[in-house]
C-alpha cells in the first residue's frame, strides 16, 4: 500500500490542462462577457476604484505589524520609572519620541510573506519601507503625511515596473487603515500607549548589547483593528538595551481571524537606529521612466 | 501574491489585460480542481467557463479583499456543488471493475491530460463528495484546511477526519494501480 505522502504527491501532480481548441473557447466567452458587460452596464468612470493597497492581506499584515509597535512601545508608559532593573522606561518612552528619525529592519516570518526583509527609513512627517527579495529591492513604498486632511501613499513595484499612487483621507477613526501617524509619528505613538498585563524576561545579550526584557499576551496590544477579528492571540517580546535606553528588538506573533480568513503573523523588528537625522529627499518616490503610473482617481475615503 | 493584487487592481480599473493574465494563470489551475471535483471533461469545462464569465462581469462589484486565487477556487466549488446537486450525483461503489472507467470514455480532446491524472480522478470520484472536496481543496486548491472547514461549515477535526479517511480510500483504490 501506497503510504499517505506518496498519495498526496500523487494528487497533488494530477494535471489537466485546456486544449488550444479549449483555450481558445474559453477565452473568447470570457473576453466576450467582459465586453458586453462593459459595453451595456458599466458607463466610463462609473465606478469608484477603492483603495486596495490597505485591503491587501500582505499589507493588512504589515500595518498590523505596525500596531505591535506602537502598542509594545506603549507598555512602557506605564511601567514606571522607579523601575529596580536597569531601564528606566518612562525614559525610553522619551527618549522615542524625540528621536528625530528612525531606520530598522522588519522580517516577516510569516507563510504567506513574499519579501525577505524591508528596511523603514521614518520622520514625523515621512515613511519610507524598502522590501527585499534574495538580496534584491522589489518594491518601495513612500508614504507623505504633511498635508493636514489626507496622506498619499505612492507604491512602487519594482519586478512589475509600476507605480500606484493613492490620496486618502485621514479620519479619526481609519487609524489602521490610513498608515499614517503610525510608526512614523513618535509623538503619535505615545498617545496611543496602551496598558497590558505583562512580565519582565530578564536580562540577554542581544548582537553583543545588554537588554531587557518584556513580554505580554495581551490582544489588546493590538489597538485598532480593521473590523471584527475572532479568536485573537497575541504575544510580543520587546527588549531594549540597557545603556541605550532605546528598543533593541521586537518579537511579535498574532493569530485571528478576519471575515472568514485565519491569518497568521510572526515578525522580527531589529537592527534599529535610533535618533539619526534623516536627508528629506529619500522620502521623495524615485520612480523610474519606464515604470507604468498608476493614479487612483479623486481622494479615497475609507 | 504582489503579482496578483496589482492584477486585482488593474482588474478592478476596468483592464483586459488583467483579466487576461488571470485567466491564463489560474485557467488549468480551476481545470484542475474541477476535474478533481467532478470527474466530467464537460462539466469541468462548463464549470471553468462559468467562473470566468461571471468573473469578467464582476469588475464592477468585485471585492478586493482576500487572495484572488483562493477567490477563483471557491467561486469553482460553488458551481461544482450547484451541477453536483442538479445531476443527483450519487457516489458509485469503490468497485474495482468502476474504478479504472471514467468519464473520459471516449476520451475528451479538448483537455489535455495524462493515463495517471485520469486514474487519479476516477479514484477521487469514488470518495464520498465531502472526502473528495477536502482532498481536491487541500492539495489541488492548496487550501488550508481551516479554510476548508470554513466552506463546509464543519469543524477543523471533522475536515481532518475526512482527508484522512479520503486519503486511506484513495491509497487502497490506487494501490498497484500507479
Amino acid at each position: 500500500m501506497k503510504p499517505a505522502d506518496e498519495i498526496e504527491n500523487v494528487v497533488k501532480k494530477m494535471s489537466f490542462k485546456a486544449s488550444p481548441e479549449m483555450d481558445k473557447d474559453l477565452w473568447a466567452e470570457t473576453s466576450k462577457a467582459r465586453y458586453e458587460f462593459r459595453k451595456t452596464i458599466l458607463a466610463p468612470g462609473q465606478q469608484r476604484i477603492r483603495r486596495i493597497i490597505m485591503k491587501s492581506s500582505i499589507v493588512k499584515l504589515a500595518a498590523a505589524a505596525v500596531i505591535i509597535v506602537l502598542v509594545v512601545l506603549g507598555l512602557f508608559e506605564f511601567i514606571g520609572t522607579d523601575s529596580t532593573s536597569g531601564v528606566v522606561w518612562a525614559d525610553v518612552v522619551r527618549k522615542v519620541q524625540a528621536s528625530r528619525g528612525l531606520i530598522f529592519r522588519c522580517t516577516d516570518l510569516s507563510p504567506s510573506n513574499e519579501d525577505d526583509y524591508s528596511i523603514a527609513y521614518t520622520s514625523p512627517t515621512h515613511c519610507r519601507k524598502e522590501f527585499y527579495k534574495d538580496g534584491q529591492i522589489i518594491r518601495t513604498c513612500y508614504v507623505d503625511f504633511t498635508a493636514s486632511d489626507t496622506a498619499t501613499l505612492a507604491d512602487v513595484f519594482h519586478i512589475h515596473k509600476l507605480c500606484v499612487t493613492t490620496t486618502y483621507k485621514k479620519s479619526e477613526n481609519g487609524l489602521f487603515l490610513e498608515w499614517r501617524d503610525d510608526w512614523t509619528n513618535p509623538s503619535f505613538l505615545l498617545q496611543k500607549i496602551l496598558s497590558a498585563k505583562h512580565s519582565k524576561l530578564g536580562q540577554k545579550t542581544i548582537e553583543g548589547v545588554l537588554c531587557e526584557g518584556i513580554e505580554t499576551t495581551d490582544p489588546a496590544c493590538f489597538g485598532p483593528l480593521p473590523g471584527q477579528v475572532d479568536n485573537l492571540k497575541a504575544e510580543f517580546r520587546l527588549w531594549v538595551g540597557v545603556e541605550t535606553g532605546y528598543p533593541v528588538l521586537y518579537e511579535s506573533k498574532m493569530s485571528g481571524e478576519y471575515e472568514g480568513e485565519v491569518w497568521e503573523l510572526e515578525s522580527v523588528m531589529d537592527q534599529f537606529q535610533w535618533d539619526v537625522e534623516l536627508d528629506p529627499d529619500i522620502f521623495e518616490p524615485n520612480i523610474p521612466p519606464d515604470y507604468e503610473e498608476l493614479q487612483s482617481p479623486g481622494v479615497v475615503e475609507l | 501574491m504582489i503579482e496578483d493584487e496589482l492584477l486585482k487592481w488593474k482588474f478592478k480599473a476596468g483592464g483586459k489585460e488583467a483579466l487576461q493574465r488571470i485567466y491564463e494563470k489560474y485557467r488549468d489551475y480551476l481545470l484542475i480542481l474541477a476535474m478533481a471535483l467532478v470527474n466530467d471533461a464537460g462539466l469541468a469545462e462548463d464549470i471553468v467557463q462559468d467562473v470566468f464569465v461571471t468573473f469578467a462581469q464582476s469588475s464592477g462589484t468585485f471585492k478586493l479583499r482576500g487572495s484572488l486565487k483562493s477567490y477563483l477556487a471557491t467561486c469553482a466549488l460553488n458551481r461544482c456543488r450547484d451541477q453536483l446537486r442538479a445531476r443527483k450525483r450519487q457516489p458509485l461503489s469503490l468497485d474495482e471493475d468502476t474504478l479504472m472507467q471514467s468519464d473520459f470514455d471516449p476520451p475528451d480532446k479538448r483537455m489535455i491530460s495524462d493515463e495517471q491524472s485520469r486514474q487519479v480522478a476516477g479514484a477521487m470520484a469514488q470518495l464520498p463528495y465531502e472526502q473528495r472536496e477536502v482532498i481536491a481543496l487541500h492539495l489541488n486548491a492548496a487550501m488550508k484546511l481551516r479554510h476548508i472547514a470554513g466552506l463546509q461549515n464543519v469543524s477543523v477535526s471533522t475536515v481532518k477526519g475526512r482527508y484522512r479517511y479520503g486519503l486511506q480510500k484513495l491509497r487502497s483504490a490506487l494501490n498497484g494501480r500507479l
